[in-house]
């Protein structure tokens, strides 16, 4: 399967990618240049976190192996695509009981901010050709997308 | 080799899936109760009727022809015969197994209060059967009683409320949601659940329920005097593994069925899982157990090793929570608390280890909590606000990218 690969070393934290992701999955058309940033709607899927010395750590959706939030999920929302190998979500049959949230090892998923009713998830941009927005917007290629 | 999986819930449905994928001429048969294969946990969006039958299957689109498993739906198992290898099922019939699953699940425990188990009108809230049975009773219900405020008495509610019943919720002990919140976590939903309608009556017991002329209950007497009248009762007090049919069969129990770290019962190709073992009451665990049974029963040596099962969620009226490890602070331990109009957080540390954590109002990337408890992890190190440690602080990738906890 693809997996978005990250050197988090290569990481200045410029966000390039949170942007991207909200542009990716905005409800309204439109380009980057108008995009809401304030919007509690657009929420992105990727995350910059720091460290305690204040280095950058990109928290992305590995789509694991073994998903736990697939194991967790008890309406069928969650599935891992036995074709791509990545981890998709439903929303139309999520019952918002969040123990996805709860398992996640890494702490990648989150309900959405307005409705509390929703999984925010990455989808590996699967709608725009499964080339991930994050990716192609990176300017220190500190993400790249790998068959492993 | 013939696998029969008594049971259709979660640990069932993932045994059958394992066996499927590691033994691909295999007959399966599947055996349930239940008529229909539904998430227990959205019996409450089906009571409020956001959601039909259909709408709770938690499985694949034609999981049974997918997977080539029969099932037969709508009866018991009433025995098992090991030695035989054989069941007894409810319709008199006998069915032979080479490996057995049993995932029967677990049935509401029903008080031995008055007339309580004897009602017409009393309802435990488990399977979908139940939920059916109550939508049909509360056509003609007004006031609805639930005893017990723990999830399932608070899911009964919720979905009565969108029916436009009038709700009281009887708690033995002074707050809701006694197992999973602190009083101040659980003051927040009884506010939310008070604001749209339901009456808590809290620290009381019923202590008299009379059966009247038409098979009914209709006032519950509380240890106080005071008398609730209704026309619907639930009964949320809890399960108990449903291991009635194990009587006599030489498959050891003890509260649920004894099962070793293989799933194995102590009877040869018999293994159980989920509920029926009383091991764990929660979804994903109950899924990892029969997941695992499944491999064991193909000869694929497996072990349960991830058992922490003291973790929630709870979300009413679009409030999240999530509580995972120790709620009831004990002495010697250091409490942070965070709060503001927007969520409450409470992180119980003792010897720089977190022993417990309460997310109200915020659960974002909470799910890092429940590896920092069931594993241990000592978190005295990290120079940063306990609220703000993250998987940053733990961050470590593998040779294909994923993520590891080192």
């Amino acid at each position: 399967m693809k997996r978005i690969i990250v050197e988090y070393d290569k990481c200045d934290g410029c966000k390039n990618c949170s942007a991207a992701c909200m542009q990716a999955h905005r409800e309204t058309d439109g380009t980057i240049y108008d995009l809401d940033l304030t919007d509690p709607k657009n929420e992105s899927r990727n995350y910059i976190l720091k460290d305690a010395e204040g280095r950058y750590k990109p928290l992305f959706c590995r789509h694991c192996d073994e998903p736990e939030c697939v194991k967790s999920c008890m309406s069928g929302a969650l599935t891992k695509d036995s074709e791509s190998g990545h981890v998709f979500y439903d929303e139309t049959r999520c019952g918002s009981c969040f123990m996805c949230v709860m398992n996640c090892p890494f702490g990648v998923l989150k309900p959405d901010i307005v409705s509390k009713s929703k999984v925010i998830k990455c989808d590996f941009c699967v709608n725009a050709g499964g080339e991930p927005s994050c990716v192609a917007a990176c300017p220190k290629k500190a993400i790249h997308v790998e068959e492993v | 080799m013939k696998y029969v999986i008594v049971g259709v819930g979660v640990a069932g449905i993932e045994a059958a899936k394992e066996v499927r994928k590691r033994d691909a001429d295999g007959d399966i048969l599947m055996i349930s109760a239940d008529a229909q294969i539904h998430s227990r946990c959205m019996l409450h969006k089906f009571i409020a009727g956001e959601r039909d039958e259909k709408g709770l299957d938690f499985t694949e689109l034609d999981f049974f022809e997918k997977y080539r498993i029969h099932w037969k739906s709508g009866v018991r198992v009433k025995g098992v015969c090991p030695e035989e290898k054989e069941i007894i099922l409810d319709d008199g019939g006998r069915v032979g197994y080479d490996k057995l699953l049993l995932a029967n699940g677990a049935d509401s425990f029903i008080p031995p209060v008055g007339d309580l188990r004897k009602a017409s009108n009393v309802y435990g809230l488990r399977n979908l059967s139940d939920a059916q049975a109550i939508v049909k009773e509360a056509e003609d219900a007004k006031e609805v009683l639930v005893i017990g405020s723990g999830l399932v008495g608070l899911d009964a509610a919720y979905g009565l409320l969108e029916r436009g019943k009038k709700l009281t919720i009887v708690e033995m002990v002074d707050q809701i949601l006694p197992v999973q919140l602190d009083a101040h976590g659980a003051a927040a939903y009884q506010e939310l659940f008070e604001k749209a309608g339901v009456r808590f009556v809290l620290g009381r017991r019923a202590s008299e329920a009379v059966c009247e002329a038409d098979g009914k209950i209709h006032k519950v007497k509380l240890d106080n005097g005071e008398e609730l009248a209704c026309d619907l009762l639930i009964v949320a007090a809890g399960v108990r593994p449903a291991i009635g049919c194990l009587e006599g069969s030489g498959v050891a129990c003890e509260r649920g069925i004894t099962v070793d770290s293989h799933m194995r019962t102590t009877c040869q190709d018999i293994y159980a899982a989920g509920d029926i073992t009383g091991r764990s009451g929660i979804w994903p665990n109950a899924a990892d157990q029969g997941r695992i049974a499944g491999r064991n029963m193909c000869g694929v040596e497996a072990e349960y090793t991830d058992i922490y099962a003291m973790k929630n969620t709870i979300n009413f009226f679009g409030l999240v929570t999530l509580c995972v490890g120790r709620i009831r602070p004990e002495e010697g331990d250091d409490i942070r608390i965070k709060e503001d109009r927007t969520q409450y957080k409470r992180v119980i540390l003792k010897d720089g280890k977190v022993e417990g954590v309460l997310l109200q109002g915020d659960i974002a990337h909470a799910g890092t909590w429940q590896y920092l408890i069931k594993n241990q992890i000592d978190v005295s190190g990290i120079g940063k606000d306990i609220f703000d440690v993250s998987y940053a602080d733990f961050y470590f990738t593998g040779e294909k990218g994923e993520y590891v906890w080192a």
